[in-house]
């Protein structure tokens, strides 16, 4: 039929369509909505509470994280005082009733009393040790794991990029974090004295500078009491100093760069060993020996004496060689026994193999060698092995080398680091001193077999050699066996704590699920609160009461309208 | 006064059924009727330009006639003024028609008149009101273009010339407002009046632009939107396939389960050019086709901004 408002009817009909569509699709997501909110309300939700004046009993772990750069200075205070002030006020609002624990950067949970632990927080000052943020919220989470009271993790903190590590979180987790940017700053991260002993002429340290900030700092090396060296150092730099001749003994050495905002890291010390060359007796005809000693000599690393031998069992040091010819190789037995060496050479091996690569030796080939055996129980003095075999040994003065330095029995003569090689064993190796090593506080070191005690300064730790060792404090720490120092440690603070740069809190919260993060001055207030949570329950069956009243309404006005 | 309209004594023809009014006579009868009745039924005279209220003096100018000449003011004072009164100059208006194909729809063909007819008796009406006011009064006819102008003359004459162009208006083709309103600005130099009578199935937009376009040349404009009651309640058989008579654009549905929406429609298009109107300065009157045409002559010129 003919009708002039046929427009009307179009605009009708569309208008509709678009409001059925509508109405289709709010009730598609009120009716999702509706299956959604059925099946998180069976689930039993909960919801902190955040605002509460007073608290129900919680258990609470407070990490404070008192590490090297929570004493950096920010606009004239120090990062530590906030933290303290703040850790103070989290204490002041715990209950009698709540169950409390209080970790610095030494990674002991100590629990107790609020009065106890706030005595604990004020004395805590900046420790040379790192925190690693993610163990210290594993540990406290294991004794949260324990409790019956609601558990709660409070991490005030610098929260370093460097100290953030992974972990997984299972219980409300509050961060307390500075909410400005950490001054920029830079610390000294190594000394590295090369090979050792130096002789009496001196060394070359090279000491290396790391930071984020891109100012550079005048830096002052010692070696003991000597004049200092000057150098300008910036963040990256590896600053090679020539350090003047000393007498023999071990030497401190001390790196300093001028002050910053976080001087701790300004300092660091290492140690060296000085003495007088090794005086060598070497056969001549032993053309690769011979050519290394020669070498050796003219660069003044050794001189021509009686002090080591190379070559057959000699009186006082001996490097001995397995000899061409097996039917000596019972002489030399019998004499290392004569010498009490607790080695000594077996059956020859013509199996192919390859060192094992160590701080001595790269891997080399090795066509022959002899088994070394060991006449004792145990296998102590390995310095060197061929597919786990030793392959070089030391026994009180006498080293054993397992083939003959010639390359029909090893590569080790062609190879470049043959002279080094030669430097280290008639050095070191041969006078019984040990690679001078280093650590962090706190942290487990490996001792040499042969090291029966530890000392620094009047103090002194009987230790067994090989077992791990864990120093205290920073400093130089002297490896003793018996009465000799056979090596020494340098122990300083872990160069991480130099880079203050602060972790995001958005990658934080990828890494430590459900995190809240909060400023010191009113972070305390949300702590006791995170743990105790509201039951969910009843508010989500009341929206799924109202969605399905406006369900209802919307399905009857959709089926009236279409 | 023609005799046989003269013989429906007391009763208001313009407030008859329009339908029945058309049966009693031509165009030119039922006009006069309608007019009559209508001018009958107001106690006052519509327009100031009725009165003669004295509005003020002014010097005697030359040709002024002699008539309007203050004689007591020229025995005081010895100077020759003239009295103004209000309303002095004669309106022009133009009345614009739409007869496009669509204007010749009724939804009852029995009972109702279609909308062109309708259309054609008010502006008949409307014409002899406004000439026997002495104002000049043309029409301007459109579908998809001009189809007719008549220029606007004062002389009561004229209303005949006028009858004689509504009689022979057919429907056309589509609808296209504004070459008639562009035309319609040509032709009304001086500020007058405009009377836009369609049943506004056109392009809104445009139709509204060139109406506004009037109005910012000082005209008054109204607008009477035509509705058949068939077009304002949908009504039909089960199931209905409607066809557009100038696009022939259709489409098939049951009335019966339209019928609300499509008045919500409707009463929603009319809201609009009540709004888009109102908002220009316009006059808008909706008129349905069984509106008694006293009803409607009212609404456009009770109205002080109507014809003002």
């Amino acid at each position: 039929m003919v009708f002039p408002a046929v427009r009307y009817l179009v605009d009708t009909t569309r208008e509709h369509q678009r409001r059925l569509k509508l109405q289709n699709w709010l009730l598609l997501l009120i009716r999702t909505l509706l299956v959604a909110l059925v099946v998180t309300a069976a689930a039993g939700p909960t919801s902190p509470i955040r605002s509460a004046a007073g608290h129900s009993p919680a258990a609470l772990v407070l990490i404070l994280d008192n590490s090297l750069s929570s004493g950096a200075v920010v606009n004239g205070t120090s990062r530590l005082a906030t933290f303290r002030t703040a850790a103070r006020e989290i204490l002041d609002r715990a209950t009698s009733e709540d169950h409390l624990w209080l970790m610095l950067a030494d990674g002991v949970l100590r629990g107790g009393d609020p009065a106890a632990l706030k005595l604990l927080v004020d004395s805590a000052a900046p420790a040379f040790t790192r925190l690693d943020l993610g163990h210290a919220l594993s540990q406290g989470q294991e004794v949260l794991t324990t409790q019956a009271l609601p558990g709660e993790l409070v991490l005030v903190t610098d929260l370093q990029r460097t100290a953030v590590t992974e972990a997984e979180i299972r219980f409300p987790l509050l961060i307390i974090r500075p909410e400005d940017d950490p001054s920029g700053n830079l610390g000294v991260s190594g000394i590295e004295a090369g090979p050792q002993p130096w002789s009496l002429g001196g060394g070359r340290a090279i000491v290396s500078v790391v930071g984020d900030s891109n100012l550079s700092l005048p830096l002052t090396v010692r070696l003991g009491d000597r004049p200092p060296r000057q150098a300008l150092a910036s963040a990256g730099a590896a600053v090679p100093v020539i350090l003047s001749s000393a007498v023999s003994g071990w030497w401190p050495v001390q790196a300093e760069l001028d002050p910053d905002e976080l001087l701790a890291d300004n300092i660091r010390t290492g140690v060296v060993r000085i003495a007088p060359v090794a005086r060598v007796s070497w056969d001549s005809t032993e053309r690769f020996v011979a050519a290394a000693c020669e070498v050796l000599e003219r660069n003044g690393r050794i001189s021509r004496g009686n002090e080591v031998t190379i070559g057959p069992v000699a009186p006082g040091l001996t490097v001995v060689e397995p000899p061409q010819d097996p039917a000596q190789l019972g002489a030399i037995n019998r004499a290392l026994a004569a010498r009490g060496v607790g080695w000594q050479y077996g059956t020859l091996n013509a199996a192919a193999g390859t060192t094992d690569s160590n701080a001595l030796i790269s891997r080399e080939r090795v066509a022959r060698r002899y088994t070394l055996e060991t006449v004792e129980s145990g296998r102590t003095g390995v310095i060197a092995t061929v597919g786990g075999a030793p392959w070089i040994v030391r026994a009180g003065d006498v080293v054993l080398l397992g083939s003959r330095i010639d390359p029909e029995w090893t590569g080790l003569p062609i190879s470049a680091g043959f002279v080094p090689f030669m430097d280290a064993l008639l050095n070191r190796i041969a006078r019984g001193e040990l690679t001078v090593s280093g650590g962090n506080p706190d942290e487990p070191i490996a001792l040499p077999d042969l090291v029966t005690a530890v000392r620094q300064g009047a103090r002194q730790w009987v230790v067994e050699g090989g077992a791990p060792f864990r120093p205290g404090d920073i400093g130089i720490y002297f490896l003793l066996a018996g009465r000799d120092t056979i090596g020494a440690l340098a122990v300083n603070f872990d160069p991480r704590e130099s880079l203050l740069a602060r972790a995001a809190d958005g990658s934080v919260r990828d890494l430590w699920r459900g995190a809240s993060f909060a400023s010191p001055s009113g972070g305390p207030r949300q702590a006791f609160s995170l743990g105790v949570r509201t039951d969910l329950r009843g508010p989500a069956l009341w929206m799924v009461l109202l969605l399905g009243l406006a369900e209802v309404a919307l399905a009857s006005a959709r089926r009236k309208s279409s | 006064m023609n005799p046989s309209v003269s013989s429906l004594g007391p009763a208001r023809i313009d407030l008859l059924d329009p339908f029945e009014v058309s049966r009693l006579g031509g165009l030119e009868l039922v006009s006069e009727g309608v007019v009559e009745g209508f001018l009958a039924g107001l106690h006052r005279s519509p327009r100031r330009g009725f009165s003669v209220e004295f509005a003020e003096h002014r010097m005697y100018q030359p040709g002024d006639e002699l008539r309007y000449v203050d004689w007591k003011i020229l025995g005081r004072n010895d100077r020759l003024y003239v009295k103004q009164f209000e309303e002095e100059t004669n309106l022009r208006a133009m009345i614009v028609s739409d007869i496009s194909r669509s204007m010749a729809w009724t939804g009852a063909p029995d009972t109702r008149l279609t909308k062109l007819e309708y259309a054609q008796r008010l502006i008949a009406a409307l014409a002899l009101v406004l000439l026997r006011q002495r104002d000049a009064t043309g029409l301007i006819t459109f579908d998809d273009e001009v189809r007719s102008v008549t220029p606007a003359r004062a002389r009561l004459s004229h209303w005949r010339t006028l009858l004689r162009v509504l009689a022979a208006l057919s429907p056309g083709k589509g609808t296209a407002a504004e070459p008639a309103l562009r035309r319609v600005m040509d032709r009304l130099r001086r500020r007058g009046l405009v009377v836009f009578v369609s049943d506004l199935l056109l392009e809104r937009e445009t139709a509204l632009r060139a109406l506004q376009f009037l109005r910012h040349r000082g005209h008054q404009v109204i607008v009477f939107h035509l509705m058949d009651p068939g077009e304002v309640n949908l009504e039909g058989p089960a199931e209905a396939r409607f066809e557009d008579p100038e696009t022939r654009a259709a489409i098939t549905l049951r009335p019966k389960d339209w019928a609300d929406v499509y008045r919500d429609t409707v009463a929603g298009v009319v809201t609009e050019w009540y709004k888009a109107c109102r908002k220009r300065g316009i006059n808008y009157h909706r008129i349905t086709t069984d509106t008694p045409f006293g009803v409607a002559l009212r609404q456009a010129l009770a109205r002080p901004a109507g014809l003002a």
